[in-house]
């Protein structure tokens, strides 16, 4: 939808409205939809809230599955599907000993698509336990990437697993940008997201080592809200706002890509199996 | 009888000052001393002003300030219930999403409202006058009820120095809000069983104030229980904000919390670097505050003076017991915090005994509330006030 016609429709921000920068229609990686999410707000809801937000793509996984699936259903040109590895909330620790988990992701691969599996909670060596080491097989099987949210020697225990694997770095875990660059210098298919993070940008201006590493690296940065409780929803619209705004500090092909263009094509390229 | 029997499983506990860690001492002389100096709000002038106190009291109390005379500041804050209204979700004009609070000890208070709308008393105590659901009433009705009244305008120059009808309908309404936080000011707190405690503990004598019960409950606060983390202080509270996991939706969407408070405090003319605030030197945190993603669905860590007194709990009413409280803790939905948020909180899984024990230390928070009462020499050359 162009940007005439959501105005016309109503459906930007205010912020959008009232801002002198173009619009920008972002690509949010990290939504979840769980089921006290969907059951607040339902399937077509939700839809408004992402479309209002001005969103081009979002990634979704949820716990459970029925979720995601019931986004996509609702939403196929806007939903990227990935395939969380819980069932319902409260797993996030124990999910990597559970072998009943590998059974059923893999029931769920065969039958639906998904661009990536995760978001997933791992440190450390956690990392090489079994079933962690069958999820990173079916990536590569099904051509997923792995959403993984964990430190740094887990991103390298993965990788250890298979350098060929696609990896989206959840919050950047969470690290400076000394690290999260380092990582990217080491790992080339790695990617990170910025969800949850507000260390790059203060009142509108990027910090000078992240601006450093966004011009660096302008290929492998992501943003995503994280609605990881169902109240979170209503802030996608408020975190996209608040997106544009550190964005504009960049120069305008970086802000594009870190805005959509790197999650347009990852979406693309773990869609075009 | 069950707090008499809990006390006379304990009796043989703690009694003695050595039975006190240094770290836990430590803890709990950070916990007072009570009262509290009192300290004047820079941003106001008239704070702590005898005039002014007075005249705010009696606006406290005046109807005039809503639409059709309905609705005081005291209706809602009442006198008889802490200052508070002792319901989960009062109605005004409309139907209101947020608890109405206690208005106990706000001298010593920097951030006003559950989402920290305001960075003074003066601007917070506007905000209801013109808010349609609370008193509905509009900027002209206050100032030509006020400027009709020339018992009110007498008073006024006399407190103020100024001419009410030599100022605009905006500005009458800023000197309204800082004699109504100049009254409010006063309504404070008195010394409580844990207050005497802790004297007791730091001079090394007998610890009679506090029973066996509320030491073990103190013991957990300041503990294993990690409750002084944010309700920290002589006031019980570090004065800021945080997720505790408690729901917030509302009728009509969520309640964004701190998140659109801090959107509203910086943005507001009414805060301490506006042209009103009497002191721009004193909104030095205001002035570098950053919007954060954790802020969404924050609210105030309230005191817990009194807490006893004022239920229910939580910026939504949504708790109605203290009882309640401490189960919420207890139970803690770690699933509704992120992973990286707010890392203090984890369930406290309490036995029953601990929960009593905690219960019955937060028992001993309570004490008599005191406020300014009615000066009426104060102003002996204006008119007699209606009514």
């Amino acid at each position: 939808m162009k940007l005439k016609q959501m105005l016309a429709a109503g459906l930007l921000g205010l912020s959008a409205l009232a801002g002198a920068s173009p619009f920008m229609e972002l690509v949010d990686t990290h939504i979840h939809y769980s089921h006290d999410a969907w059951e607040r707000t339902p399937p077509p809801e939700a839809i408004r809230l992402l479309r209002l937000a001005g969103l081009q793509k979002a990634f979704v996984s949820s716990s459970s599955d029925q979720g995601t699936q019931m986004l996509y259903a609702e939403a196929p040109d806007l939903i990227v599907p990935v395939l969380r590895p819980y069932r319902k909330r409260g797993e996030i620790s124990t999910w990597f000993r559970d072998e009943t988990v590998i059974p059923m992701l893999e029931d769920l691969l065969e039958k639906n698509t998904y661009a990536g599996i995760g978001e997933f909670h791992i440190y450390g060596d956690d990392a090489n336990m079994p079933v962690i080491r069958r999820v990173v097989e079916l990536a590569q099987q099904y051509h997923c990437f792995l959403h993984l949210h964990g430190d740094a020697e887990a991103v390298e225990n993965v990788f250890k697993q298979d350098p060929n694997a696609t990896i989206l770095w959840a919050h950047s875990g969470f690290e400076g940008p000394a690290v999260v660059s380092q990582m990217l210098a080491r790992f080339p298919n790695l990617k990170a997201d910025l969800a949850f993070r507000n260390d790059h940008a203060f009142q509108g201006k990027v910090d000078a080592q992240w601006r450093e590493l966004f011009l660096k690296y302008p290929d492998r940065i992501m943003v995503g809200t994280d609605t990881f409780a169902p109240e979170r929803w209503h802030y996608i619209m408020d975190h996209a706002d608040w997106t544009r705004e550190w964005l504009k500090d960049l120069p305008e092909s970086v802000a594009q890509k870190i805005g959509y263009q790197n999650g347009l094509d990852l979406a693309a390229w773990a869609l075009n199996k | 009888m069950m707090r008499l029997l809990i006390s006379l499983l304990f009796t043989c506990g703690l009694a003695a000052a050595s039975d006190w860690s240094a770290t836990e001492r430590a803890f709990v002389q950070s916990l007072g001393p009570w009262p509290q100096a009192a300290v004047a709000d820079a941003s106001n002038r008239l704070s702590g002003d005898v005039r002014a106190i007075e005249l705010g009291r009696q606006l406290f109390f005046d109807r005039r300030l809503s639409a059709n005379n309905a609705l005081a500041c005291a209706d809602c804050h009442r006198p008889d219930a802490q200052f508070a209204d002792g319901i989960a979700l009062n109605r005004g004009f409309g139907a209101l999403a947020r608890h109405t609070p206690a208005l106990l000890n706000l001298s010593q208070r920097y951030w006003f409202g559950w989402g920290g709308e305001n960075d003074n008393l003066w601007a917070q105590s506007m905000r209801p006058i013109l808010t349609p659901e609370e008193m509905n009433a509009s900027l002209t009705q206050v100032s030509e009820t006020l400027r009709q009244d020339d018992a009110f305008a007498c008073r006024f120059q006399a407190t103020t120095g100024l001419a009410l009808q030599t100022l605009d309908e905006q500005t009458q309404l800023v000197w309204i809000g800082k004699l109504l936080a100049a009254y409010q000011e006063t309504i404070v707190t008195g010394r409580t069983a844990f207050d005497t405690f802790r004297d007791q503990l730091l001079q090394g004598q007998p610890l009679t104030a506090l029973n066996a019960s509320e030491q073990a409950g103190l013991k957990l606060f300041i503990g294993e229980g990690r409750c002084v983390f944010c309700h920290s202080g002589a006031g019980f509270s570090n004065g800021e904000f945080g997720d505790i996991g408690v729901s917030f939706f509302t009728a009509s969407g969520v309640d964004k919390g701190r998140y659109a408070g801090i959107q509203s405090v910086t943005r507001s003319p009414f805060n301490r670097l506006g042209a009103f605030s009497d002191s721009i030197a004193s909104g030095s945190r205001t002035q570098h505050i950053q919007l954060l993603h954790r802020n969404w669905g924050e609210f105030r860590v309230p005191s817990l003076r009194n807490v006893a007194d004022t239920a229910p709990y939580m910026h939504n009413g949504s708790v109605e017991t203290l009882a309640e409280v401490v189960d919420f803790y207890s139970e803690l939905d770690e699933e509704r915090l992120h992973t990286d948020g707010e890392k203090i909180l984890r369930p406290l899984h309490l036995s029953a005994p601990e929960k009593q024990n905690l219960i019955a230390f937060l028992q001993s928070l309570s004490a008599p509330v005191s406020a300014a009462t009615d000066q009426p020499d104060l102003f002996q050359n204006c008119p007699q006030a209606a009514g």
